[in-house]
């Protein structure tokens, strides 16, 4: 068995033509892992995945798969398989074909074939369908067979191009869930391409946050969300509020605002060479902000007026315009004190210290 | 990587594209290499250049005469074909009913038929009634084969206009023609002139109805016809087919070009997956409804 | 006395009868034309090969009849005795349609190819360039191809005096079935081209992607993946040349000398040298059978839409 990573981009670039798509990318990906790219239209991260299938070549760099350099290598010949954005399951083929593929290709004999072929439609639960054709199945059974296709090639890695994208809500649910079962069974290393941060929050074991061809953060889920390191990072995986502050004075590890007589914001910046005067750019997620009538607060403490109310059903939405002169998102959970607050309130906005980080000196 | 063909399938495949095209145009350019050539059969070898083919065309009353009859049989046949291409396709696009099939047989049917069917047939027909034969003859046959190339032009375009606009227009108050008149048709305009252009040119250079319905008119075809059974050609000949092969060509390049060029503007209405596989829907500014 | 909800269902069954009335209103026209130009005078040729319409040449048959068939089924010269290895005349020209057809096909797939899958943006004014000779004027380019290829045209002439290959111009080139064969491929080659082109055009290429990432090559994947979907493209293009060119007799008339008499070359000298209107109807006739049972067996790939890039 292996014991390096699985997947090993070093200094990888692609331009095409003027265009910059994947600027000098780094990557290990270890045995196992289920790795997400995520980020917006354009932003490197689909190129980056054809690059390790094969159907680009970079520019410049090296890719290796198990340790073996594979830049030039054409995509029939890599050990990893894709499963595409719209299934790309052969029409005239029906779905025991359609899984036998790679199998045939490899010359894997008839037995052997068919029990492999078995195996797989049982794994993604589709067992009795070999004799159906692509177009008679629904969206949910098209994608499941296309990982079949790729899964029962044994990869090293499989790549997954938003395969959830064209379907349902409810279903992509159900679908990550299984997506997540199936990689923990196989053990095979996942490379997953999306722009749903949902999505990649709930299942990857790292996330590597791309935007315009570089990688702005790689970290677990939980690091990437919590502790965003960048204002890009903070604002795409979830909801932000960014918070431009004069800092008035630094004590100890904090940074205080004294925003009036009643008001402050008060942020944590060890390390970050804040100094009184700076200006700074903070971020503080909504669901850590308190909102509450009137009353007293702990350590960083706003009032405003509640603008907007947004129900969302778990979570209410209060769009709160403050002192800060600049509107504040908070979410709270729909209990009871949630439903009293109306639009027009005067509220105050609370949240601990550590809930607040640094994006951005100057 | 390619995923189509490699670095010498691709060579090898234009190369045989050029070479189809070179055999394509090659017979076009050697008419118009002899039509300027100072000889006076059309044959080798070349004896200077010179422009009396062409200007000796118009003291030749046998070829301007078949050429105006031609054309204006054409004319007229392009107009009725196009009047009723246009219910046709509209039928056949937007309407469900009963026999559709076969109607729709019925209309396209032409382009597969043996044209040597299409004559006999007609000539009895024309002779039991007791039409004579003549321009009118042609032109009642040149419709019927134009007719399934006209709808052919004129579907996809109608493909393109969602249904949605015409419902649209119905709700706000304007009756089935009116909705006809003030959006369907000038949507359709471009799809209809190409119609017309290529009726056209089908009409004009149509010779197996011609060989038996003509009666004693002659068409450009016929005349080009009798001319080619001779041993030797007159060498107006090349000249006048290089001026009638040129005129054609443009009608049909024309017509292209504009049909391509308005359905722009209609919206490409398909779905394209762009670089980052994120699929769009492309252009359809006059809203998506319809044929997605 | 109207009951209140009984307005409801009345006033869509009257919308939905104006609807149909209007359908039939708008296919109406160009329907009873092609009705009475069209379907009206196949009909006639069938009932009139069996005696049931006389009077319109000198030897027609007064009465119902299956003389003119007869005449043709066991006529040696066309059918052969029903032999399709034999020398009937019918089968002469099958066999010419066939060759001609695949000849077309051979020579356009590649050029369909090419286009569909590696032009790029180019694509569609690549096509114009290989459709627009098929829509200019047929008899012309004939007139081209005699000026090439006759025995003192410019094949021959350049074999022999620039190159001085032969001393005597190359007979067959003209007048022969290889004239027929090149001229008829050369005017079928773009019509065939194009449904192959919009049907090659229709493969998803992520299936050409998804075949590569399975571990096939190139080759592997063409013929797995690509030629297997673009067959209803071949088929729909061979079936619109083969069946017209069955009954093509212009031009094998023109370039194809003593040899160049087909079926329908019989047909029309049938209604103008030989005058025996019934014996040609029924050749017709037959002919339209022949169409029909193509269609019958061919149609499904017949998606018209093919044709209408």
């Amino acid at each position: 068995m292996n014991d390096g990573p699985a997947i090993s981009l070093r200094g990888i670039t692609k331009t095409f033509g003027d265009v910059v798509a994947v600027d000098d990318i780094s990557l290990e990906i270890p045995e196992g892992e289920f790795l997400t790219l995520l980020g917006p239209s354009g932003c490197g991260k689909t190129t980056t995945m054809r690059m390790i299938a094969g159907f680009e070549d970079p520019t410049a760099g090296a890719i290796y798969l198990r340790g073996e350099d594979v830049v030039g290598v054409p995509p029939n010949k890599r050990e990893v398989n894709m499963c595409f954005q719209h299934y790309a399951l052969f029409p005239h083929m029906d779905v025991d074909e359609n899984i036998a593929y790679g199998l045939k290709l490899k010359k894997v004999p008839r037995d052997e074939r068919a029990r492999r072929v078995q195996e797989m439609l049982e794994l993604v639960g589709l067992a009795g369908y070999g004799a159906r054709r692509p177009g008679q199945l629904s969206g949910g059974q098209q994608q499941r067979i296309a990982l079949a296709r790729a899964l029962v090639n044994r990869p090293a890695a499989l790549l997954l191009d938003e395969p959830l994208g064209a379907l349902d809500v409810k279903l992509r649910l159900q679908m990550r869930l299984e997506l997540k079962r199936i990689q923990h069974e196989l053990g095979t290393t996942f490379v997953f391409v999306t722009h749903d941060q949902e999505e990649a929050l709930s299942m990857s074991d790292r996330i590597a946050v791309m935007n315009h061809g570089v990688i702005e953060q790689l970290g677990a889920p939980r690091d990437v969300y919590e502790h965003p390191e960048s204002p890009f990072v903070a604002d795409f995986v979830g909801v932000l509020n960014a918070l431009e502050l004069r800092i008035d004075e630094v004590t100890g590890d904090d940074a205080i605002m004294r925003v009036s007589d009643t008001e402050r914001v008060v942020v944590p910046v060890a390390g970050t060479g804040v100094t009184a005067g700076s200006t700074v750019l903070a971020a503080v997620r909504p669901e850590r902000i308190t909102v509450t009538s009137i009353g007293d607060g702990t350590t960083s403490l706003l009032k405003g007026r509640v603008e907007q109310v947004v129900y969302l059903g778990t979570l209410t939405q209060f769009h709160v315009q403050t002192s800060l002169g600049r509107r504040v998102i908070a979410h709270r959970l729909s209990d009871d004190g949630a439903a009293r607050i109306t639009q027009g309130d005067e509220v105050s906005l609370t949240w601990a210290r550590e809930d607040g980080s640094i994006l951005r000196v100057g | 990587m390619n995923m189509a063909a490699s670095k010498s399938g691709r060579g090898l495949l234009w190369t045989s594209f050029w070479l189809l095209v070179v055999f394509l145009y090659a017979p076009i350019l050697v008419l118009g290499v002899f039509s300027f050539n100072d000889r006076d059969i059309v044959s080798f070898p070349w004896q200077g250049f010179t422009t009396r083919w062409y200007e000796g065309l118009f003291d030749n009353q046998q070829i301007l005469d078949a050429l105006r009859t031609s054309a204006w049989i054409a004319l007229v046949a392009s107009i009725i074909t196009t009047v009723l291409a246009i219910p046709a396709a509209i039928a056949l696009q937007r309407r469900r009913f009963r026999g559709k099939a076969v109607a729709s047989g019925f209309m396209l049917a032409p382009l597969v038929v043996p044209l040597v069917v299409l004559g006999t047939a007609m000539l009895l027909l024309f002779n039991y009634i007791g039409i004579p034969f003549g321009p009118i003859t042609l032109i009642i046959a040149h419709v019927i084969i134009a007719l399934p190339f006209a709808i052919l032009t004129l579907t996809p375009r109608l493909e393109r206009i969602p249904v949605a606009i015409e419902e649209a227009s119905r709700d706000l108050g304007a009756g089935a023609l009116t909705t006809f008149r003030a959006i369907t048709l000038p949507l359709l305009a471009p799809a209809v002139v190409s119609a017309f252009l290529i009726v056209y040119v089908i009409s004009f250079d149509e010779i197996v109805l011609a060989s038996f319905l003509a009666g004693t008119t002659t068409t450009f075809p016929l005349y080009v016809f009798s001319q080619l059974r001779l041993p030797r050609q007159l060498p107006q000949i090349p000249a006048v087919a290089v001026i009638v092969l040129a005129v054609s060509t443009m009608l049909v390049v024309s017509a292209e070009v504009l049909r391509a060029r308005s359905d722009r503007l209609l919206g490409e209405g398909q779905l394209r997956v762009d670089e980052d596989d994120t699929a769009t829907v492309v252009g359809a500014p006059l809203g998506a409804g319809g044929s997605m | 006395m109207a009951i209140a909800g009984t307005t409801g269902p009345r006033r869509s069954r009257d919308a939905a009868t104006r609807r149909s009335a209007s359908t039939w209103a708008i296919v109406g026209a160009p329907l009873v034309w092609v009705i009475v130009f069209f379907v009206i005078p196949v009909i006639m040729i069938a009932v009139y090969s069996v005696g049931g319409i006389s009077g319109l040449s000198p030897n027609d048959i007064e009465h119902w009849t299956v003389t003119p068939w007869k005449d043709f089924i066991t006529s040696s010269t066309y059918m052969g005795g029903i032999n399709p290895l034999g020398s009937g005349l019918f089968w002469k020209s099958v066999k010419m349609s066939l060759t001609v057809s695949v000849t077309a096909l051979i020579l356009a797939y590649p050029v369909a190819y090419l286009l569909a899958m590696l032009a790029g943006r180019r694509k569609y004014v690549l096509l114009l360039v290989i459709i627009v000779p098929f829509l200019t004027s047929y008899l012309l380019r004939i007139l081209a191809w005699r000026v090439i290829l006759n025995p003192q045209g410019v094949v021959n002439t350049f074999l022999q005096d620039t190159l001085g290959v032969t001393n005597e111009p190359i007979q067959g080139l003209w007048n022969s079935n290889f004239a027929i064969y090149v001229v008829l491929s050369y005017v079928w080659v773009p019509f065939v081209a194009l449904p192959i082109f919009v049907t090659l055009e229709g493969i998803d290429e992520h299936l050409l992607e998804a075949s590569s990432d399975l571990g096939a090559s190139r080759w592997r994947t063409f013929w797995t993946v690509t030629f297997p979907l673009s067959i209803p493209g071949v088929i729909a293009g061979f079936i619109f040349v083969f069946i017209p060119t069955i009954g093509e007799f212009v031009t094998p008339q023109l370039v194809g000398g003593p040899s160049g008499f087909m079926f329908g070359s019989a047909i029309q000298s049938a209604f103008t040298a030989g005058l025996d209107w019934q014996f040609g109807s029924a050749m017709a006739m037959f002919l339209v059978f022949t169409v029909a049972i193509l269609l019958a067996i061919f149609g499904r790939w017949l998606n018209v839409r093919s044709v209408a890039a």
